[in-house]
C-alpha cells in the first residue's frame, strides 16, 4: 500500500524549486497559483498572474500577454488535467465533463514560455492515470511540457518520452508506474523529491558608470536608441559611452538618426547637442531605420545627411506610427502584422498589401534589436521604470523589444521606493541599469 | 461650453445600447466589473446581448450571471466561459443550446482587442497552433515560427471600471482593475465608465492616466459599495 | 495676371480651418500653419489636441523661461502644462491615431491631387526626406484637412490632377484651405468652395494645377 500522496502545498514547494533567481513565472490559475506563496521572496522572482498582476504591478492584460507572447517567461507553470508522452497537455477537460471546454490562458502560457511545467493530480478522482500515452481530449499545448509534477512524482519530458525523476517520499518506481498510463524510463539519478528551496538573490542589474554597461556591445549590433527629435529622454551618456567604445558597423534604429546637433530645442548658446551624430561622424553606423532621419531644414543638414550622400550609410525609412509598432511586435511576441499605414505609397513597395474589410493594408513585420539604450527619470533596483511627460515616447516602446536593455536613469531607487500604479516599464525588460553622472548635460 | 463626459446615473449612460449590441465588459473575478452599469442594463430589457469578458461563468461575476440568466445574452466570447466543475447558467444555457460560445485565448483576446482599438487589421501570434482554438485560421510560416493569423475585434459598447476619472474621462484605476478595463476602453465605439472618484481636469496626475480621455465616451460616479475590488 | 492679387496670410488660413473643428473633437495639429490654428478656436468651442510626442490634452506653446524638456509636441516646440493631460507613448500615441480616435488632423502639403491624394514628406530634388508622423495620420485620422500655400515658394501649384512627389496617402484629404480659396477633394475632382476676397473663380483656377469643379455659386472666404 503506497504512502500518502502530497498536498497542494508540497507540490508547490516542489515546482518552487525549478525557479531561478530572477525569473519570470507565469502562474496558472490552480494549483499553480500557490507558488508564489511558497517561494522565497529573496530569489526575486517575477510572478505573472492570469489577471495582469506582475508581482504587485498592475499591467494591462494587452502587456501581461505581450511578456509571455514575447519570450520573457522564463518558466510557465501550467493547470493540466492530462498529460502524455510528447508533452502535449489538456486543459481541464476530463472524461467526467467531456463537452467544457477549458479555462483557456494555458494556451498563451504553452506558446511562448522557455520552459513549460504541468501540474496536475496523477489520477482523477476516480483513479484513472492522467499521465497517458496519447491525451484523451483536445491539446491545448502542442509538445510544450518539458517537466511534470503531480503529487506522487517528478517527470521530465524529452524527445524520447517519459523520464520519472523524482518519486514522493515513500513511493517506489513500481507504485508510480501502477498510476501511469504510458511508458516512464528511469534514469540512474532517480532520486527522492526534496522540498529545500535556494534564497539565492539575482545578480544587481545596476551597473556603476557607462562604459562597464555597454562593454559588449559588438561590432555589427542592432541597436535602439531613443530621443524622440529634442533633448528630452535621450541616452546622452550612453551615446558617449557608446562613442568611446568604438563598435561599428551599426544598424541604428530610432525616430531621428540626429537631428538635435543642427534644430535648436533650446540648445544653450555655445554648445552642441549630444544626439546620434557622435557616432555617425566617427564611423560607428552602417545603418539606420527611422521615421524622421534628417534635418527639416535643407540648408542645414545632419552629419547622417552628409553621411548618406557620401554613401557611407543605408537608410531604412519607417512611418513613426509603424515604427513604434513595429518594436512593439517585436517585443510582444507578434511576428507580423497588418497596417493601413503607408498603403498605396512608396512605403508598401514590395510589400504584401491585402485589402480587409473595405480598407487596404500592408503587412509589417515585428523589430528587434541586440541592445537598446534607453533613457528614464527614476529606476528602482528591479528594473521599473518612471519616464517624465512626452520623453517616455519611444523609450518605454523599445525596452521590451530589445535582447540587452540598457537605461540611463538621473536616480536609482530602492524597491519598495516607487509608486506601482506609476511604473511605465516593468523591470522584466530592463537588464542593465546606469545613473547619467551628477552635472552631466545633453551638450557637448 | 464647459465639456463634460459625466453622465448622472448608470441608467442614462446605458440607455442607448440596443437589442444586439456586442458589448466589452471588463474586470477580472471580482476586480474591475463594472456592477452599476450591467444593473442598470438589466432594468432597461435589451436582448440577445453578445458579451465580450474574461471570466463569465463564475459567482463573483454577478451582473454577467444576472444577465444570463434573465436570458438576455446569445453569445459569449471569453477565454473561461465555464467556470467550476458543474458550471453554472451560461453552461447550462450552451448546452441547452440557448446561447452560443466561442473560446479564445486570454492574450489573443486581449491582443484581438488591442488591434482593434489601435487600427490594426491583424496580427500574426503563434498562440494556439495546433489546439482547436486555431480551427479554421489561416496559418503562415515568420521566421522559422509557425504563426495564426487573429483578427481585431471590435464591439458597439464597452462597459468598464475604474478607480477615478476626471471630466475629459481620463482614467486611473487601482491594481487589478487595470486588466481588462485598460484594453477595452479603446476597443468600443462608445466607451461608458463608471468610477468611484472624479475630479475636475488635473485631478489625475498626467503620468498616473493609464486610459486618456480620448477613449472615454461616458464617465458616470458611482459611489463605492460594500466588497466591490 | 491673378497671381499677383493679394493673398491672405497664414494666420488667415489658420482661423478658417478652425472653423472646421467641432466642439468636443481630438485634433492633431501639423507642423507650421497647422500649428496656429489653435489661436483661432473660439473660446466657447472646446477642442482637444493629441500630439504624437506623446500628449493628450495638451496646452499652447510654452512662455519664454518656462520650457521643459520633457514636455513637447510633435515638433519639438515646448509646451505650456495644463489640467488634463495625459502622457503615454509613442505606440500608443500612434494607436490613437491609427485606431481612428483623431478626430482631425491638419497638415501642411507639398502637393494635393485632386481626388484627395497627399504629398507632403519628400521633395525629389533633395532625394531624402522625413515621414515621421505623417504617413500614419493621413491613414489613421478621420478627416484630413491640408493647410497650406496655394504655391511653393517659385508659383507652381500644389494643387494638381495627379501628384508627382512622393504620396503619403492616397484619397485622405478631404479639405484643403489654401491662401486663396477653399476646396473639396472628390472622387469626381477637386471642387471649389469658398475664394479669397478679390479672387474669382477663374482666377484661382489660373494658379491651380487641377481641373477645378466650379459649382454656380461660390461663396466668398469666411472667417
Amino acid at each position: 500500500m503506497p504512502p500518502a500522496k502530497l498536498d497542494a502545498e508540497a507540490m508547490a514547494r516542489r515546482a518552487a524549486g525549478f525557479i531561478a533567481p530572477g525569473d519570470v513565472v507565469a502562474v496558472d490559475t490552480g494549483l499553480p497559483s500557490l507558488i508564489p506563496g511558497v517561494t522565497p521572496p529573496e530569489l526575486g522572482a517575477w510572478f505573472l498572474r492570469n489577471d495582469g498582476m506582475l508581482n504587485n504591478l498592475p499591467l494591462s492584460l494587452a502587456d501581461a500577454a505581450a511578456i509571455t507572447r514575447g519570450g520573457y517567461v522564463n518558466l510557465a507553470i501550467v493547470n493540466a488535467a492530462q498529460v502524455d508522452a510528447a508533452g502535449s497537455f489538456a486543459g481541464t477537460v476530463s472524461a467526467a465533463n467531456p463537452d467544457r471546454q477549458p479555462p483557456a490562458n494555458s494556451v498563451d502560457l504553452a506558446a511562448g514560455s522557455g520552459r513549460v511545467i504541468a501540474m496536475l493530480s496523477h489520477t482523477d478522482d476516480q483513479g484513472r492515470p492522467n499521465i497517458v500515452e496519447a491525451l484523451s481530449s483536445p491539446a491545448d499545448g502542442l509538445r510544450c511540457v518539458n517537466a511534470i509534477i503531480t503529487d506522487i512524482a517528478v517527470i521530465e519530458v524529452n524527445g524520447g518520452g517519459l523520464a520519472l525523476s523524482e518519486v514522493a517520499p515513500g513511493w517506489s518506481v513500481d507504485d508510480v508506474r501502477a498510476q501511469t498510463d504510458a511508458d516512464l524510463s528511469i534514469p540512474p539519478a532517480l532520486r527522492e523529491m526534496d522540498f529545500s528551496l535556494p534564497a539565492n538573490a539575482p545578480p544587481s542589474k545596476v551597473y556603476p558608470d557607462g562604459p562597464s554597461a555597454i562593454a559588449d556591445v559588438p561590432d555589427g549590433a542592432t541597436v535602439f536608441i531613443d530621443g524622440f527629435g529634442g533633448p528630452g529622454g535621450m541616452a546622452h551618456y550612453l551615446l558617449i559611452s557608446l562613442r568611446d567604445r568604438g563598435s561599428r558597423d551599426l544598424t541604428i534604429v530610432s525616430n531621428t538618426a540626429g537631428i538635435a546637433r543642427v534644430v535648436s530645442f533650446g540648445t544653450p548658446p555655445g554648445r552642441t547637442a549630444i544626439d546620434h551624430s557622435v557616432l555617425i561622424e566617427n564611423g560607428q553606423v552602417a545603418k539606420a531605420i527611422a521615421s524622421f532621419p534628417v534635418s527639416p531644414s535643407v540648408s542645414r543638414p545632419s552629419e547622417f545627411e552628409l553621411a548618406y550622400r557620401r554613401g557611407e550609410v543605408d537608410l531604412e525609412l519607417v512611418p513613426q506610427g509603424t515604427l513604434a509598432e513595429r518594436l512593439r511586435a517585436g517585443g510582444a511576441g507578434i511576428h507580423a502584422f497588418y497596417t493601413p499605414t503607408g498603403a498605396g505609397t512608396l512605403i508598401a513597395e514590395g510589400k504584401e498589401s491585402r485589402n480587409i474589410d473595405g480598407r487596404d493594408y500592408i503587412l509589417e513585420y515585428g523589430l528587434r534589436a541586440d541592445f537598446a539604450i534607453i533613457r528614464a527619470h527614476k529606476a528602482d533596483t528591479n528594473g521599473n521604470l518612471v519616464y517624465r511627460g512626452t520623453s517616455r515616447n519611444f523609450n518605454a516602446v523599445m525596452a521590451p523589444a530589445a535582447r540587452v536593455t540598457v537605461v540611463e536613469v538621473d536616480e536609482i531607487v530602492e524597491a519598495v521606493q516607487l509608486d506601482l500604479e506609476e511604473v511605465v516599464t516593468p523591470g522584466v525588460f530592463v537588464q542593465r541599469i546606469v545613473k547619467r553622472p551628477d552635472g552631466f548635460t545633453g551638450y557637448e | 461650453m464647459t465639456f463634460s463626459k459625466l453622465y448622472d446615473t448608470p441608467a442614462t449612460a446605458v440607455a442607448d445600447i440596443h437589442d444586439g449590441a456586442t458589448l466589452l465588459i471588463g474586470g477580472t473575478t471580482r476586480s474591475g466589473e463594472p456592477t452599476a452599469l450591467l444593473a442598470a442594463l438589466l432594468t432597461i430589457g435589451v436582448r440577445d446581448l453578445t458579451c465580450i469578458c474574461d471570466f463569465a461563468d463564475w459567482d463573483g461575476s454577478e451582473g454577467i450571471l444576472q444577465l444570463a440568466q434573465a436570458e438576455r445574452i446569445a453569445r459569449v466570447i471569453s477565454p473561461f466561459p465555464f467556470v467550476g466543475e458543474n458550471g453554472g447558467v451560461i453552461h447550462k444555457q450552451w448546452r441547452d443550446g440557448a446561447l452560443a460560445v466561442e473560446v479564445i485565448p486570454q492574450g489573443t483576446l486581449a491582443e484581438r482587442l488591442r488591434a482593434a482599438g489601435a487600427g490594426i487589421g491583424g496580427v500574426f501570434t503563434p498562440v494556439g497552433l495546433g489546439t482547436r482554438l486555431a480551427d479554421g485560421k489561416e496559418t503562415r510560416t515568420i521566421n522559422g515560427v509557425e504563426c495564426v493569423l487573429e483578427s481585431p475585434l471590435r464591439a458597439d459598447f464597452a462597459l468598464i471600471r475604474a478607480d477615478r476619472a476626471d471630466a475629459l474621462g481620463n482614467l486611473a484605476y487601482r491594481g487589478a482593475q487595470r486588466g481588462w478595463n485598460a484594453v477595452m476602453a479603446p476597443a468600443a465605439r462608445i466607451t461608458i465608465a463608471e468610477v468611484d472618484t472624479v475630479g475636475e481636469p488635473g485631478a489625475i496626475d498626467p503620468e498616473l492616466v493609464i486610459t486618456p480621455g480620448i477613449y472615454v465616451n461616458r464617465v458616470v460616479y458611482t459611489p463605492p459599495t460594500g466588497d466591490r475590488g | 495676371m491673378t497671381a499677383d492679387k493679394e493673398r491672405l496670410d497664414r494666420a488667415i488660413i489658420a482661423m478658417r480651418v478652425a472653423r472646421e473643428l467641432p466642439p468636443g473633437a481630438t485634433v492633431n495639429l501639423g507642423i507650421g500653419i497647422p500649428t496656429l490654428v489653435s489661436m483661432f478656436v473660439a473660446d466657447d468651442s472646446i477642442v482637444f489636441y493629441h500630439s504624437e510626442s506623446g500628449v493628450l490634452n495638451c496646452g499652447p506653446l510654452a512662455e519664454d523661461g518656462n520650457e521643459d524638456i520633457d514636455l513637447i509636441n510633435a515638433g519639438g516646440q515646448f509646451l505650456e502644462p495644463v489640467p488634463g493631460m495625459a502622457y503615454f507613448s509613442s505606440v500608443d500615441a500612434f494607436a490613437m491615431i491609427r485606431g481612428g480616435h483623431v478626430d482631425v488632423t491638419i497638415l501642411g502639403a507639398h502637393q494635393v491631387s485632386a481626388t484627395g491624394d497627399l504629398a507632403n514628406w519628400m521633395l525629389p530634388d533633395r532625394g531624402v526626406g522625413n515621414i515621421g508622423g505623417a504617413m500614419d495620420l493621413a491613414a489613421g485620422a478621420e478627416k484630413v484637412i491640408v493647410a497650406m500655400e496655394h504655391n511653393d515658394r517659385n508659383g507652381n501649384p500644389k494643387v494638381v490632377q495627379e501628384c508627382s512627389f512622393p504620396l503619403t496617402g492616397k484619397g485622405c484629404v478631404s479639405l484643403v484651405v489654401t491662401d486663396v480659396a477653399v476646396m473639396e477633394p472628390t472622387p469626381d475632382g477637386m471642387a471649389l468652395r469658398e475664394v479669397a476676397p478679390g479672387w474669382s473663380p477663374d482666377d484661382v483656377q489660373s494658379v491651380t494645377g487641377a481641373r477645378l469643379i466650379i459649382p454656380d455659386t461660390v461663396a466668398e472666404y469666411e472667417v
